[in-house]
């Protein structure tokens, strides 16, 4: 049952309750561990009392988000569903039609709202992202290769004698030399802090309600969700939109080899693009040179707003960290930011590129994304669609993000400075989706609730 | 007519049958408004096969052409509605500057009909209406209710029913002419501070 803590001089009107972190799955609350290693399984399921059969066997082994710090495996283990697999499982039929229309639909045919076409239209995507042959997700970290293959073996086990149990997809995901992304950028160094989650990571943002990314708690508008249906189902819920992205970092580093003029003003275009320098240390506090010691700095590279930049004069407005989580940027647009914020649990996958090679090597680079929140639509599906492949919400027309939005050599990037702004044209895409699916991740009792389905 | 190359014989023959049934609508018609017809018919079937810009769905209900949206809403007045709302109006006196924080708004009427007992909402907005909703729910909760509860049954802006209200109450227009459908709000007001730049400069280089 729920534990309230009451610390002195605190009543239960002012703070939600505390987090059940022993029925909520560690990928929710708890960021990778460092170094990382893993997997992303998908399964498709032929036969509904062997897909609970699976279910009872992995059960087990599920990981808390309460023994992220000393798990009982030597790694952890997450599992979801899409709408698809929820339907193999032969959950009832009230239970699936009180899901939101987003999850049922699937992000594939929510390619419209996503602005997912051309290279990132699911007709491109990977097998069997999109379709509906993708039920089960499991994803699988460890903290190094040996304790991986334990923790698999344990996942395989589960099912590998289970004909109508089929794994159609299978990748593996890596830690890159000096933590960082393809790109060569320090990442994954900020997410909202999730009220009664344990100890704030870093600077001063204010805590997120809890039901923003969990169901059974407050959320930012004081809701506590009501569906999907039964309670046992939802509570300690929440959903995962999976993205997999490729990264073409040989023209990453083409571009900025063409825009600027020497190897310091490379480094500022990249910056100017993400927000931060490659060592995470932010624009708006950094914004003349990188100040590694400040990238490294987890109390301090997190703690700034965008009040004394408001000419994006430091930070552009078009920059990815900008546009992804505005902080205070957007404070006196009738925008409540807070309902518009999600849990991100990235993992890199694929070989670096060797320093100074410009051109493509054919390897298959990037990272997957776990976007977690209780509202797909107010989260996962706002940003996407209106800050990341839209510029009308910074008065920049139709401009996307330079990263990760739809540009095809045809996009634009405006990087305001004085006396004149500068416009970077003949953006190529760098970024590619390579498949994706609208999850549901289940509370370990909603899972063993699943599991006795039929009994 | 043979000289339209730029149709294909099939549309052609589409625009004849939509004209021959004008035709028979209009012959009906008081006889200036048959003279008007067939005084604009040349320019009207050239129009037909060529326009600049399509109506499309703007969601559940209303159309949309380019970035903007339209939203027509005919709802029936709660007791005493049209009183606090002609009352609102005066007070405002025509000032409606504060909705330039919504950003997205192109225009918006408050039009009184059939002696007082429905009101007529009319607005041209940016994107959807829908995906900001919660956002307005958050930041302008009164200013909405305040306005919209002039009509019968309002549930309030914080009831989940809203939308299903608008949208019961949401006529689609069927004809809708917008000048500039690939501008939106802020980027007239980006064009309009590049074009005072642009003419101070030439000005000053003159």
């Amino acid at each position: 049952m729920l534990s309230i803590e009451e610390p002195a001089g605190e009543t239960l009107a002012t703070r939600s309750p505390a987090l059940e972190t022993s029925d909520i799955q560690a990928t929710v609350l708890r960021p990778r561990p460092k170094p990382y290693c893993g997997e992303y399984v998908i399964l498709r399921i032929g036969n509904a009392g062997q897909a609970r059969e699976m279910l009872r066997r992995i059960l087990p082994h599920v990981a808390p988000a309460d023994e992220w710090w000393v798990p009982s495996l030597p790694g952890w283990l997450g599992i979801a569903f899409t709408f698809e697999g929820l339907k193999a499982l032969g959950l009832p039929q009230a239970s699936l039609d009180s899901f939101p229309i987003e999850f049922r639909q699937g992000m594939a045919a929510r390619a419209e709202t996503l602005n997912d076409f051309g290279a990132n239209a699911p007709a491109n995507w990977e097998h069997p992202f999109g379709t509906p042959d993708a039920h089960v997700a499991l994803a699988v970290y460890a903290k190094s290769n040996e304790d991986l293959q334990k923790v698999l073996d344990l996942a395989r086990k589960s099912h590998h004698d289970l004909q109508q149990i089929s794994v159609v997809y299978r990748m593996q995901f890596g830690e890159l030399p000096d933590g960082r992304n393809p790109f060569g950028f320090k990442d994954g160094l900020h997410n909202p802090h999730v009220e009664g989650s344990g100890p704030a990571g870093d600077g001063t943002a204010a805590s997120t309600k809890p039901g923003e990314f969990v169901m059974g708690y407050p959320d930012e508008r004081s809701e506590t969700a009501v569906a999907p249906i039964p309670e046992e189902l939802r509570r300690n819920g929440t959903f995962v939109a999976i993205r997999k992205f490729h990264m073409d970092v040989a023209a990453f580093r083409r571009y900025l080899r063409a825009q600027a003029s020497s190897p310091e003003e490379e480094e500022l275009i990249a910056a100017k693009m993400v927000g931060r320098w490659r060592s995470g240390a932010p624009l708006v506090l950094a914004p003349d040179r990188d100040d590694p010691a400040l990238g490294s700095d987890g109390k301090r590279n997190n703690d700034f707003g965008y009040a004394d930049d408001k000419k994006g004069l430091k930070c552009p407005f078009s920059a990815h960290i900008r546009r992804v989580n505005p902080r205070d940027a957007l404070n006196d647009d009738v925008v409540a930011v807070n309902l518009h914020h999600f849990l991100r649990r990235g993992t890199n996958y694929g070989p670096p590129l060797p320093e100074g090679v410009l051109e493509d090597d054919g390897a298959e680079r990037g990272g997957v994304f776990l976007l977690i929140g209780a509202h797909l639509h107010r989260q996962f599906e706002f940003i996407q669609s209106q800050w990341v492949t839209d510029g009308n919400f910074i008065s920049h027309g139709t401009e996307q993000d330079p990263l990760i939005g739809n540009n095809d050599g045809d996009g634009v990037f405006t990087i305001p400075r004085t006396p004149v702004r500068r416009r970077l044209h003949g953006l190529p895409r760098f970024v590619t989706v390579r498949g994706g699916e609208y999850c549901f991740m289940p509370g370990l009792r909603a899972l063993r609730w699943i599991a006795n389905l039929g009994q | 007519m043979a000289t339209h190359t730029l149709t294909t014989p099939k549309q052609n023959q589409t625009v004849e049958d939509k004209i021959q049934h004008l035709r028979q609508l209009y012959a009906d018609a008081p006889e200036f408004a048959q003279t008007a017809l067939e005084n604009t018919l040349k320019d009207l079937a050239v129009t037909a096969s060529q326009p600049r810009s399509r109506m499309e769905s703007a969601g559940r209900t209303g159309v949309r052409q380019g970035t903007v949206s339209e939203l027509t809403v005919i709802a029936p007045l709660a007791r005493g509605g049209a009183e606090r709302l002609r009352a609102l109006l005066q007070l405002r006196n025509g000032n409606f500057d504060d909705t330039d924080r919504v950003g997205t708004v192109h225009d918006m009427r408050f039009v009184f009909l059939d002696n007082d007992t429905k009101l007529l909402f009319a607005t041209a907005y940016d994107g959807d209406w829908d995906v900001y909703i919660e956002d307005f729910v958050a930041k302008i909760p009164n200013e909405m209710d305040v306005l919209f509860s002039c009509w019968e049954g309002w549930p309030g802006i914080h009831n989940p029913k809203v939308k299903d209200f608008i949208a019961n109450h949401q006529i689609t227009a069927e004809g809708w002419y917008v000048a500039h459908p690939d501008l939106t709000v802020r980027d007239v007001q980006r064009v309009k501070r590049v074009g005072k730049a642009a003419e101070e400069f030439l000005d000053k280089i003159a």
